[in-house]
């Protein structure tokens, strides 16, 4: 009678960086969750940069643990970009417009919930069925795949510009952490290349709320309906 | 020659946006020429052999050859048919944005097919596609607003799935290369049966679903028909006849290290259901159209879909076709979509109901549309007739004849859609008067400049379909080959 | 001093018996405080108790024997349940070993049950509206409670409570592990909704539209009533030592028999619960009760978080 009754096999934990880095990319995908449930722009909006936030500490993880110095160039400038210069140029686009994004969703908040838990369990299980090379963190990675499809799902899902613009950043950050954990050294050309969409969507973003909400008065996408067939 | 190619466009977008009209169109004709007549050379030094440039950063191979031309091409007759296009309009700075636009945009395209490197094909695309997303939006109108944002979205998801895909390919690279390598393609080729194939796999799918969106794969193509229909006409002819081909160029990348590292059956397979999804829901929307800019537009996803189902085939012949139908479709819907504009510049309308007459109203644009619908709906003796009988005859031989079967089924019912439409709004009598659009337009052409990109696009076509020049068809069958689609 | 391990038993059981008002009144004391009143004294749960106990017990008319024996139930459940899990030892008891976590969980279930079916005998519209939503909510954070447990299994391959804590305790790897602080927080979530804290339920409302588990004992009265205030301060006990000594924090128990560690075991313990009160307490006070037909979407996100734990535990092994 004593503790020896309590040797049972344990699953081993993970190694420290892909404990750490798959709870980063846990992070990731639960702001997901919450921007596709969230009712106010400016809350989708911050979950953003906490998301980026969440990337960049995984940049900078990687180039201390793994010794990547050009990680530390992608967390610099994505910390520039995607935590302050996209959040702070899109709340201000956001500031001079009345309406909220409340209510665009197309379906239930619990219903939503399950599918795109479902489209992740779909990301997570895609990567499961890729026998990768074992050093690398699987659940980061598969993690990174549900992030970028829950970010298709906010697309989808909620009929309004805001979101619509968010899930496109969203999904950027979803393939960061894809190319963090599993190709470290990809040349810094691609996502210094996606950075440069990512602004260009941010001014077209502007335009677009200035000329839509100032025609119609909303920012739903109910109304883009001309083109068609 | 390709560092030329590198930079001549880059020059013209340069003096187009600080220099005046005038100057801007003249050297963006110039570069068009330029950069069409370095192809060709090009094309005529090809011998089988990649040619680098930069220390390797530029290389073009038999395969690079047959897209850098179709971009080139359409480059130069876009060049000259803008003349016309942005002379009636005395907006100085829509035209400086438009030509520095244009110019931006063919360089990407053009720098796609002949950088070294994974990661280079997509940035270039990359570039392509935002500079494009800003040209759709040249027209300030509810519907290019509307058509720029969706496109803009759509398009960058879809690049940003491509570049998951780059990334899983660089891991599995990284495997065989070391972690630190430039994806440079000769160097995957020649390890590519050493890479793991799940992530080969995994790396594929994603390529075909992201640049599939680029291309305008069904289900990924919802932004296609609006950013065609919603642009200005010579961005309209670039992204149908270059954008989405060189898109392919990217697939084609990924289905040649795939097809080498996994056997071809898996790359083929995807190709197929995507193709042949592809050309059914275009066939039917083409016969359901009623708008001119939009049913090329769904004509683009046909040939599109069309082009998959031929690399599905497993057979040299109809990967030839495919390669010729690339060259072919530039020319033929850069044509059509030349003619369309004109038609929309006329009569102000693009709707297939209300246009009528238009041969009579326009007396050189209104056949040589005709005979560039013709030519997409794959009437001999143009190219697409030749390069479709060639797909045809390559699925013929494997033999596939349940797809071959559903391809010339489909491509019959999108051919009747076309000249349905083609025959019954230009071969119609000039109305007399009434609801239709024709009938208060003086009969003329708008300008000499369009007319003459046309007649350049169809004296082309006809080149392609009756005698293709010999250096040309030893191209198209050695990147055949190099695409390793053996049996 | 070494005590028996059936003593141990005892005590363990004396303590949540004895000590479950206390751990009510110190959380409603700081609830007071942090709104800034003065608030009952920290014992007066055991003065309500010692009232109602001397009060008359009256029964509805049409009610059967069921109405009665249901809090007698339940409280007997409670007092089952604190056998199987471990509340001061890190080592298992000789009945520790009677049922698992899903043993546990049954027996939580079956009084919720009998104290749900006495609430529907009353016939009292308010205390059957209470009953059906209770039962209608309980099935709905069920299967995060199932998904927790699996997770449990799938680390340890057993599905003891012991066994989870003594993983947790083995390694800072283990503690920290992503799909272990998911469970967690998805059971702290559970935990919230079982026991009829914000934003499920305002536990100290009077408004009986927005009461869910309270509106059930509304029919209740005298000992009966004593016998479920208890019961559910004792509820409240059992789910804080799973989730502390099972997830959250299992140090500060004692791995012998020596009686001085046990028995200073018990101070720890409520230390930790007191803590958590704490917390909840908080959530209390910053947050909102949810309409009830948004109360699904608590329960959604509690659900994706025991989901998320088990996807990525069983995909990655994270």
């Amino acid at each position: 009678m004593g503790p020896a009754l309590l040797a049972v096999s344990t699953l081993a934990a993970p190694p420290a960086f892909s404990g750490v880095a798959d709870a980063i990319a846990l992070l990731v995908v639960l702001a997901e969750f919450a921007m596709l449930r969230s009712a106010l722009a400016r809350t989708q909006v911050r979950l953003y940069a906490f998301q980026s936030l969440c990337v960049v500490g995984l940049a900078v993880l990687l180039a201390a643990l793994r010794h990547v110095p050009e990680a530390y160039a992608v967390a610099g400038i994505s910390f520039l970009i995607k935590v302050v210069v996209i959040p702070a140029v899109v709340l201000r686009l956001l500031a001079g417009v009345e309406t909220e994004v409340a209510g665009s969703e197309r379906l239930k908040v619990a219903s939503m919930t399950l599918i795109a838990l479902a489209v992740a369990a779909f990301g997570l299980f895609i990567l499961e069925a890729v026998p990768v090379t074992s050093t690398l963190p699987v659940a980061a990675l598969g993690l990174a795949m549900a992030a970028v499809l829950v970010a298709f799902l906010l697309v989808i899902l909620r009929a309004d510009v805001v979101s619509q613009a968010i899930g496109f950043f969203a999904l950027e950050n979803g393939v960061s952490v894809a190319s963090l954990v599993l190709a470290s050294r990809l040349p810094l050309l691609a996502e210094v290349t996606f950075f440069f969409d990512l602004l260009v969507a941010v001014v077209f973003f502007g335009v677009l709320v200035r000329v839509h909400h100032g025609r119609t008065g909303t920012l739903s996408t109910e109304v883009l309906d001309r083109l068609r067939g | 020659m390709l560092l030329a190619i590198l930079v001549v466009p880059l020059v013209a977008a340069v003096v187009a946006w600080w220099g005046p009209t005038r100057l801007a169109q003249g050297a963006t004709v110039v570069a068009g020429a330029a950069t069409f007549g370095l192809s060709l050379a090009l094309v005529g030094r090809a011998g089988g052999r990649s040619q680098m440039a930069l220390g390797g950063w530029l290389r073009a191979d038999d395969l690079s050859l047959v897209f850098l031309l179709t971009t080139a091409f359409l480059y130069a007759l876009t060049a000259v048919f803008a003349m016309g296009y942005v002379g009636r309009r005395h907006d100085p700075r829509y035209s400086r944005r438009l030509y520095a636009g244009l110019n931006l945009f063919c360089w990407a395209m053009a720098v796609t097919p002949v950088v070294n490197s994974l990661v280079e094909i997509w940035a270039a695309l990359e570039i392509a596609s935002v500079v494009s997303a800003l040209l759709v939006a040249l027209d300030d109108t509810d519907g290019a607003a509307e058509a720029s944002w969706k496109y803009l979205i759509i398009a960058s998801m879809g690049l940003g799935i491509a570049l998951f895909g780059t990334v899983a390919m660089y891991a599995a690279g990284a495997s065989a290369l070391g972690p630190a390598y430039h994806m440079a393609i000769g160097p995957l080729l020649s390890v590519a049966h050493r890479l793991p194939p799940g992530l080969v796999r995994l790396a594929y799918l994603l390529a075909v679903l992201g640049f599939g969106t680029k291309m305008g794969l069904v289900p990924v193509h919802t932004w296609l028909p609006d950013a065609h229909s919603e642009a200005p006409t010579p961005v309209s002819a670039l992204l149908s006849g270059a954008l989405l081909a060189v898109s392919f160029y990217a697939i084609l990348r990924y289905f040649q290290i795939t097809g080498r590292a996994v056997g071809y059956a898996f790359p083929r397979e995807v190709l197929l259901g995507f193709g042949i999804t592809s050309l059914a829901l275009a066939a039917l929307y083409v016969v359901s159209q009623r708008d001119l800019k939009r049913l090329l537009a769904y004509s683009s996803i046909e040939h599109m879909g069309i082009m998959a189902i031929g690399m599905s085939f497993a057979a040299p012949l109809a990967v030839v076709g495919v390669l010729l139908q690339v060259l072919a479709h530039g020319a033929a819907k850069g044509t059509a979509f030349f003619g369309a504009g004109s038609v929309l510049a006329k009569l102000g309308t693009k709707d297939l109901r209300l246009i009528r007459g238009g041969i009579g109203v326009l007396p050189w644009t209104g056949p040589m549309l005709v005979l560039a619908v013709l030519a997409l709906s794959a009437a001999p003796p143009f190219g697409i007739f030749r390069s479709e009988f060639l797909i045809v005859a390559g699925g013929l031989s494997v033999p596939s004849d349940g797809v071959v079967a559903v391809l010339v089924g489909l491509v019959v019912l999108a051919f009747l859609g076309l000249s349905w439409w083609a025959t019954r709004t230009m071969a119609s009598p000039t109305p007399a008067g009434g609801s239709t659009a024709g009938a208060t337009v003086a009969r003329g052409e708008t300008s000499a400049w369009m007319v003459a990109a046309m007649a350049a696009g169809l004296v082309a076509l006809a080149i392609l379909g009756v005698h293709p020049p010999s250096a040309l068809s030893h191209v198209l069958s050695r990147a055949a080959s190099e695409l390793g689609v053996g049996p | 001093m070494e005590l028996s391990v059936y003593t141990i038993q005892l005590v363990q059981d004396l303590m949540v018996v004895g000590l479950a008002p206390f751990l009510s009144g110190a959380i409603s004391h700081m609830e007071a405080r942090l709104q800034g009143r003065r608030g009952p004294r920290i014992l007066q749960p055991y003065y309500d108790l010692a009232k109602l106990f001397s009060k008359e017990t009256l029964v509805p008319e049409q009610a059967s024997w069921v109405f009665l024996a249901a809090p007698v139930v339940a409280f007997t459940c409670y007092l089952i349940v604190p056998l199987l899990i471990p509340e001061l030892t890190t080592f298992g008891l000789p009945l520790g070993y009677m049922g698992d976590i899903l043993g546990g969980a049954f027996f939580l279930a079956l009084a919720a049950f009998s104290i749900s079916v006495a609430a529907a005998e009353t016939g009292g519209p308010y205390a059957q509206l209470g009953s059906s939503r209770a039962m209608t909510f309980a099935a709905l954070i069920e299967p995060t409670i199932l998904f927790v447990t699996f997770v449990v299994a799938i680390i340890t391959t057993t599905d003891l409570p012991y066994a989870e804590a003594a993983t947790a305790r083995a390694s800072l790897g283990q503690a920290v592990r992503p799909s272990h602080i998911l469970a967690a927080f998805a059971f702290f979530l559970a935990v919230l909704s079982d026991t009829a804290r914000i934003p499920v339920e305002t536990h100290s409302s009077t408004l009986e539209f927005g009461m869910i588990d309270e509106a059930r004992t509304l029919e209740h009265s005298g000992a009966a009533m004593a016998l479920l205030k208890w019961g559910s301060a004792m509820k409240q006990v059992i789910l804080y030592v799973l989730l502390i000594n099972v997830f959250a924090a299992p140090w500060g128990l004692s791995s012998t028999r020596d009686a001085s560690s046990v028995l200073l075991a018990i101070p720890i313990f409520f230390g930790k619960a007191l803590g958590v009160g704490f917390l909840f307490a908080l959530i209390d006070n910053s947050f909102s009760k949810l309409r009830l037909f948004k109360i699904t979407e608590f329960m959604a996100a509690a659900f994706l978080l025991s989901v998320l734990a088990i996807l990525i535990l069983y995909v990655g092994h994270a």
